[in-house]
């Protein structure tokens, strides 16, 4: 089954009137009206084209710049039964205007899904046209897929054939086991992406990406600590246009490690606020920009975020406005509930009485009853919940976090009780924390109702150390019982009866991109008793 | 690209302050996805056509301040040009022509100052990023004499003030000693240049001159990057410098020593550009 969309289908409104953004006379109003059988909003959105309609464009694709897919591939969204691919067209990756290199003119982009990696044994194929307005991104969704099974696949445009990815449906049946790994917080300029160069390694069957993709922060001689590289000055400044917010994905998906991870699996991708703005809270800058004003950052933002990305359709934004909570999976052993904590989050408190409001939301009214009407209809035996800061409790200043939105906690708290087997995966805080996720906070005895396991930083905060200043805070609660603050990913095994989750590091990766892997803890926990059993 | 239509925005209306000129437009449609407006000026012009070397700058606000203008009134002209996700340009808006104020500290002569009105705060200590230890540098506030010290070791980049937890939640004392061979006959007025304030809590210092309270000062919200970077001047800087500009009541100063004395009892920091008082 397909991600579940909420709201269903808005992106089949006519609001894209896409024959105003199609201005080259071979791929014009005319060719593309004379197309059926696919709607023009997904035309023109890049998800698919009518496959052998589109001859003459890709005659004239044919003399597209050489290096198109410099960007590499990726799928993500996986569902039982469907995969979105993405690709975006980009000869020049860092061309300081943002298009990537390309011209400015649409470019019709074919695809082909096999069960194998030598395209023997083709399952699917089809089309779907590179629009400027979307950066020369798609995003084709492949649906009538079968459970739980890997598939390669690859784009073709003009005569360049894409490297290959890999992808994996998600499983329908109980009896699958499920691997996937969580990573965040990828400061491309504080460090090499080392922890991808082995999590390519793992066989995996999904990545849970959890905020803060790109940086938004000028890159300048103070923050560039990652050895060997250099950057022009367009880099030097905060981003704040599209052209610059597109650069910066560019920039940051230069590292082959990060290309290699989005081709090795499907990858479920939410944010944080560095796309957009350092400790953003829905139309509220913590920079003194006006909300009014604020809400055209949001924008751009979050159109980048789309464009760069392996995301369904859905999350498209209208203006300001992007729907990134979503949910996937209909099988019986795991379903993901993606979360958005920015976008609907409510202001930072003023008092400790604001604080304590008991309509205080971190999620916002709709999204909370999206959320528990979700958890409370899965058939699921693990209900993995994405999101994008901590949950447990640590210390009540720590406002950004759930910690500034209690309310909001003890209702999700109340909502897992009666979930089945709820685990939180957290980012963000650029250490590795496990923690048990209690009914009441304020009672450490009280009952364990699900585990969050917060990845660590892919790079942000350079090397780090096993511990740090703000470790007493956190590893003073019984319930917190991990605390480490080196890069590195979290892998999670998914079976009907336990999950095991692994605190994988590398202990450098300033210097350079050699660093070797080592597990830091490793934790059970059984189906049907949240908690986490530490293993030796 | 030919044969695209970009919306050109309309509204656009202007505001002159000191050293800065406040541009605000009505912005395009949502249904129109704004890549970023294009912002062209011309010094001393009723217009302006759109190049590379009128670009003044590019953001995704319908919003600019055109700071960093000094203490001269300057004049400007300026049009606005609309690009759209695709890279596609709008025609440009309709010419606006604006005027920032003119300073005191270009118009008055200087009786005492620290600094360089000049959008920095380089010459400052601990600047550009050296707050944490402001509070091991100057553990009794600043206290500063003209002509014996100097802005490099005598006057912290930044003014902390009592929600400001890296020094040490408190209020903060600047102190300006200055001599006077003789009060001036005319009126007196005091010049703060700011190169950046916190966004969010800004806050007030309370004025008192020789020991007679004066008012309170209240300064503009900055965009919280002032205690990181130094210079306003740097293109594409996100530093907001504010200014603030006003006469002393008279009678206040004195043949000899005077001291200006600022406590921040409101707020979070301020980080300075100049402070100086000016005879008009």
């Amino acid at each position: 089954m397909a991600p579940i969309r909420h709201p269903a289908d808005r992106f089949l409104s006519p609001r894209f009137d896409w024959v105003d953004g199609v201005t080259d006379p071979r791929l014009n109003r005319r060719t593309f009206l004379q197309l059926s059988g696919v709607s023009s909003a997904a035309l023109a959105l890049g998800v698919a084209a009518p496959i052998g309609a589109l001859a003459s464009a890709e005659a004239d694709g044919a003399q597209l710049p050489d290096g198109v897919f410099g960007l590499g591939v990726a799928s993500g969204d996986p569902g039982t039964g469907s995969v979105v691919l993405w690709t975006r067209l980009a000869p020049e990756p860092l061309a300081p205007d943002g298009h990537g290199g390309m011209p400015p003119r649409p470019v019709p982009v074919r695809y082909e899904v096999a069960t194998d990696e030598s395209f023997r044994q083709v399952v699917r194929r089809g089309a779907a046209v590179a629009s400027p307005e979307l950066a020369h991104s798609v995003h084709p969704q492949v649906d009538g897929l079968d459970p739980g099974r890997e598939y390669f696949y690859r784009f073709h445009a003009g005569r360049q054939v894409s490297p290959t990815g890999r992808t994996k449906t998600l499983p329908a049946g109980p009896d699958a086991t499920f691997r996937f790994a969580t990573a965040s917080c990828q400061a491309w300029y504080h460090g090499h992406f080392t922890a991808y160069r082995h999590l390519v390694q793992e066989e995996l069957d999904a990545v849970v990406f959890l905020g803060d993709y790109i940086y938004e922060y000028g890159i300048t001689a103070a923050n560039l600590w990652r050895a060997g590289a250099a950057v022009t000055p367009e880099h030097g400044v905060e981003i704040q246009t599209l052209e610059q917010f597109r650069l910066r994905y560019s920039l940051f998906k230069t590292d082959p490690h990060l290309q290699a991870a989005h081709a090795a699996a499907p990858w479920f991708v939410t944010w944080d606020d560095h796309e957009v703005q350092n400790n953003y809270g829905a139309d509220g800058s913590r920079y003194g920009v006006l909300p009014e004003h604020f809400v055209h950052l949001r924008a751009v933002g979050y159109r980048a975020f789309y464009e760069n990305l392996p995301v369904s359709l859905s999350t498209l934004p209208e203006g300001p406005d992007s729907t990134v909570y979503r949910r996937s999976g209909d099988g019986e052993l795991v379903r993901f509930h993606v979360l958005d904590t920015r976008q609907y989050r409510d202001p930072l408190p003023v008092d400790t009485a604001d604080q304590n409001r008991e309509d205080r939301s971190i999620l916002g009214a709709e999204q909370e009853t999206w959320l528990y009407d979700g958890l409370a209809g899965s058939t699921a035996a693990w209900n993995v919940i994405a999101n994008g800061v901590t949950v447990a409790a640590i210390t009540t200043n720590r406002t950004d976090q759930w910690d500034g939105y209690p309310a909001n906690r003890r209702r999700l708290l109340d909502a897992m009780r009666t979930t089945s087997n709820p685990v939180v995966l957290t980012g963000d805080i650029h250490k590795h924390v496990a923690a048990e996720l209690k009914a009441d906070f304020t009672d450490p005895a009280s009952a364990t109702v699900g585990v969050e396991l917060i990845c660590t930083s892919i790079a942000s905060d350079g090397d780090g150390a096993p511990t740090d200043a703000y470790t007493p805070d956190w590893v003073r609660h019984p319930y917190v019982r991990l605390y480490d603050g080196r890069r590195g990913y979290v892998h999670v095994t998914l079976t009907r009866d336990a999950m095991t989750s692994e605190f994988k590091i590398v202990p450098w990766v300033e210097a350079d991109a050699d660093a070797p892997l080592a597990t830091v803890a490793r934790f059970v926990t059984p189906a049907g008793a949240p908690g986490l059993e530490r293993l030796a | 690209m030919s044969g695209r239509h970009v919306r050109t925005v309309t509204g656009l209306h202007a505001e002159g302050h000191l050293g800065r000129i406040v541009l605000d437009w009505t912005p395009v449609p949502w249904d129109t996805v704004v890549d970023h407006y294009a912002v062209y000026a011309a010094p001393d012009a009723g217009d302006v056509e759109p190049g590379p070397r009128t670009l003044l700058t590019k953001t995704v606000y319908p919003h600019v301040v055109h700071s960093g203008l000094g203490g001269r009134a300057r004049g400007f002209a300026y049009r606005v040009v609309t690009v759209d996700a695709a890279g596609a340009r709008s025609k440009p808006s309709a010419p606006l022509a604006a005027s920032s104020q003119v300073s005191v500290t270009t118009t008055g002569t200087p009786l005492a100052v620290v600094g360089d009105f000049d959008g920095k705060g380089l010459e400052f200590a601990l600047s550009p990023n050296g707050y944490s230890r402001y509070p091991a540098t100057f553990p009794d506030g600043v206290d500063f004499r003209v002509g014996a010290d100097v802005p490099g070791t005598g006057w912290s980049y930044l003014h902390p003030g009592p929600s400001d937890a890296w020094a040490g939640r408190r209020t903060h004392t600047f102190r300006l000693r200055f001599d006077l061979a003789s009060v001036p006959a005319g009126a007196v007025w005091l010049a703060i240049w700011l190169i950046d304030s916190h966004a969010t809590i800004p806050g007030s210092v309370a004025l008192d001159v020789n020991g007679t309270a004066v008012d309170r000062l209240r300064f503009e919200g900055g965009a919280t990057r002032g205690s990181l970077e130094g210079d306003t001047t740097v293109p594409g800087t996100r530093l907001r410098p504010s200014y603030l500009e006003r006469p002393l009541p008279p009678g206040l100063l004195r043949t000899g020593e005077n001291v200006l004395t600022m406590v921040k009892d409101e707020g979070s920091w301020i980080a300075w550009d100049a402070i100086g008082l000016f005879a008009v």
